[in-house]
């Protein structure tokens, strides 16, 4: 310390430090500030040139997952073909994984919602699929897999789904109001729960009966949805992100209307008097599924994977084991909880997940916007 | 005896033995610093000043982000929202630290002056709940704090309430309790090195001139423990002033602090450049809050 102190002390010293210090700075900035932001390929040059048969990929896909999709039972038949098993990574969120391959993270193939395939163009990380080279790709709901596509092309194999719906106590909540005003409703005051999603504001904005598009709201419509909600935090007993203690604080009676995904409804639906709402407004509807990178060395290898995912038998024990949505249209409902069929309209998923019963996950190009509106709710709830 | 003749040394000549000797001490202390400085280069000056450069479009993340604006900037100075959120999370952070020293304190004073040689036991307890997550920690208020929780059950149980107290757990006043039990250790060891080091000459002194025991305190242990309780005090303030996690744990929906809106910025919003640019009002008021105690609390005594 004595050492340092004479070289901080003497000016000479401390100047020919600091100037070390700063070239070594100004280098470490150069160099972190050299990415290719942008892969190598795009979608168009990888399908125009020649792309190698599949005996010449080494077949050892990077799947860049939401945890638990590494089940095998997801990708079973892929399995069964013998093809070597993929090297699985996880991701928390969506924005994370996009950050992530912005930052030069490689994967063959990632899991997003329909509404980020825009973002991951825009990084050039994508191109399209060949669908002819997925046989199940034609029994896949033609209404979801429109939501993968962009410019006309598949950028997406859409392959769950699910809703953004209401869950609540029935032994305190009348279900036949079948409605979004739940989450907004005085009358239910210290028992309503929303998820910590900007898309709170959109469901402000359908409640009140806006007229622009509640996921792309004119200005106005914004400001107004976001003070709705802010005047409603008083209602709140939580903001939940642990969909665990949500449903800890709706088996004890805590929560009596909250938003939630079906898979909430399929755990306490055996313990507790709950009901699973599509609201009247049209039931906000979100559907997930692979992408493709557009430098991808194991092309053929990712469509038989992609292929795997989208059987029936997949898509069945997807929807038994946790009440999501599986986007083939074959899967035996025979074997599926009448109820759960039902609730989530599993008989007729084309007609459910289209306008007016759904309104369909899509980009937000005002994502931004909505985030900090939704910050401005958050900060008014304290 | 014979003696070797000295040659006079010339006063107009310069004196290259101190210079050389002082050029070898600059190698030895360059070469000794190199780790040190290429880690705090590598790990905090680029991440920094990428950071800064985010902020203000130089770089950017996704192809619609806008290059070279200051639009981040303008956003956060003329919302009153955002910086509300920093009152609300620096009045946090000086409740904690407070009440972290208040706690803590004591727990230091007991390990330091009264606990004889069962001194570093002791201090090994205080250490003890770092072998766990944190994680687990925090959340294991939940099964303390919740309305069928620990506390409340004892309550109801003993007849003092009736419903269980909601105000306990989802609230400010939980936000304020884990994270004062949480820094807690982390700020009696200061407090603790502080109290050690003293000359404890000059406690026997003032009890031989007659002080009470209480007077001793006053005057002369708490003024020469003040420098180790100002570096716990700021050990705990600057890093709660951006805390999140815990907040959003069992904060409920108060529990939205600046540090949430910087995280949320990064994580759900994608807007990098105005995540950067709360991140680097963050760092701007951290480092005028370290220039104003540095200087109003003489860190040099501190240091020494």
């Amino acid at each position: 310390m004595g050492q340092f102190d004479s070289v901080m002390n003497n000016p000479q010293s401390r100047r020919a430090f600091l100037r070390s210090m700063a070239v070594m700075g100004g280098m470490g900035v150069l160099a972190a500030c050299r990415k290719d932001v942008s892969t190598s390929g795009s979608g168009a040059s990888s399908a125009a040139s020649a792309i190698p048969g599949i005996e010449a990929e080494d077949g050892i896909l990077k799947v860049h997952e939401w945890a638990g999709y590494e089940a095998k039972w997801l990708w079973r038949d892929y399995a069964k073909a013998g093809y070597p098993d993929p090297k699985f990574s996880f991701l928390t969120n969506t924005e994370g994984a996009i950050a992530k391959t912005a930052g030069g993270y490689y994967w063959d193939m990632t899991h997003p919602e329909v509404g980020y395939i825009q973002d991951y163009l825009d990084l050039d990380a994508i191109q399209p699929w060949d669908t002819s080279l997925i046989p199940n790709f034609a029994d896949l709901n033609p209404v979801l897999e429109k939501s993968g596509q962009l410019n006309g092309e598949q950028y997406e194999i859409v392959l769950d789904w699910g809703y953004s719906g209401v869950i609540i106590r029935g032994d305190h909540v009348d279900p036949s109001i079948n409605s979004y005003s739940y989450l907004f409703d005085d009358d239910l005051a210290g028992h309503i729960s929303w998820f910590d999603t900007p898309w709170i504001i959109a469901m402000a904005h359908v409640t009140l009966g806006l007229q622009s598009d509640p996921l792309d709201a004119s200005a106005e419509d914004l400001q107004t949805a976001k003070e709705y909600c802010i005047e409603k935090t008083k209602n709140l007993q939580s903001i939940w992100v642990d969909f665990t203690q949500l449903w800890d604080d709706i088996r004890q009676g805590n929560i009596w209307a909250a938003y939630s995904w079906p898979d909430s409804y399929v755990v306490l639906k055996e313990e507790v008097p709950v009901q699973y709402i599509r609201p009247k407004e049209g039931c906000f509807a979100w559907g997930e599924g692979l992408v493709l990178r557009s430098d991808t060395a194991n092309y053929h290898h990712a469509h038989a994977f992609a292929d795997a995912w989208a059987s029936a038998e997949v898509g069945q024990r997807l929807i038994s084991s946790w009440g999501y949505g599986h986007s083939n249209l074959n899967v035996d409902l025979s074997q599926i909880d009448p109820d759960v069929v039902a609730v989530f309209g599993l008989d007729d998923p084309e007609t459910n997940l289209s306008a007016p019963l759904s309104i369909m996950d899509r980009y937000q190009p005002q994502r931004a916007a909505y985030n900090r509106a939704w910050d401005e709710v958050k900060a008014a709830a304290g | 005896m014979a003696t070797e003749a000295v040659a006079p040394t010339d006063p107009l000549e310069p004196d290259t033995s101190r210079r050389r000797a002082g050029s070898g001490r600059w190698k030895v202390t360059g070469g000794l610093l190199a780790t040190p400085m290429v880690w705090v280069v590598v790990f905090f000056v680029v991440p920094v000043i990428m950071v800064g450069l985010y902020s203000v479009g130089a770089i950017t993340l996704l192809r619609n982000d806008h290059y070279m604006s200051l639009e981040g900037w303008r956003f956060f100075i003329s919302s009153d929202t955002y910086l509300s959120l920093f009152w609300k999370s620096a009045r946090m952070s000086l409740g904690v630290s407070i009440s972290a020293v208040l706690l803590a304190y004591p727990v230091a004073y007991l390990i330091a002056l009264v606990s004889g040689k069962r001194k570093y036991t002791l201090l090994l307890v205080i250490i003890v709940p770092f072998l766990t997550s944190y994680l687990l920690r925090v959340l294991a208020w939940r099964i303390i704090l919740g309305e069928g929780g620990i506390a409340n059950t004892f309550l109801q149980t003993i007849g003092v309430i009736d419903e269980p107290l909601k105000w306990l757990f989802n609230s400010q006043f939980a936000i304020y309790l884990v994270l004062s039990y949480v820094w807690v250790p982390f700020v009696a060891l200061p407090i603790f090195v502080s109290l050690e080091t003293m000359d404890h000459h000059l406690l026997e002194a003032s009890s031989d001139l007659g002080a009470s025991r209480m007077r001793t305190f006053w005057s002369v242990t708490l003024p020469l423990s003040l420098p180790g309780v100002a570096a716990a005090f700021i050990f705990v303030f600057i890093p709660t002033l951006g805390e999140y996690i815990t907040p959003q744990l069992v904060g409920g929906p108060g529990g939205f602090m600046f540090g949430s809106a910087i995280q949320s910025a990064f994580t759900a919003g994608l807007d990098w450049q105005f995540g950067s640019a709360m991140a680097m009002f963050l760092i701007f008021a951290v480092a005028i809050l370290l220039a104003v105690f540095g200087r109003f609390l003489n860190v040099k005594s501190v240091r020494e």
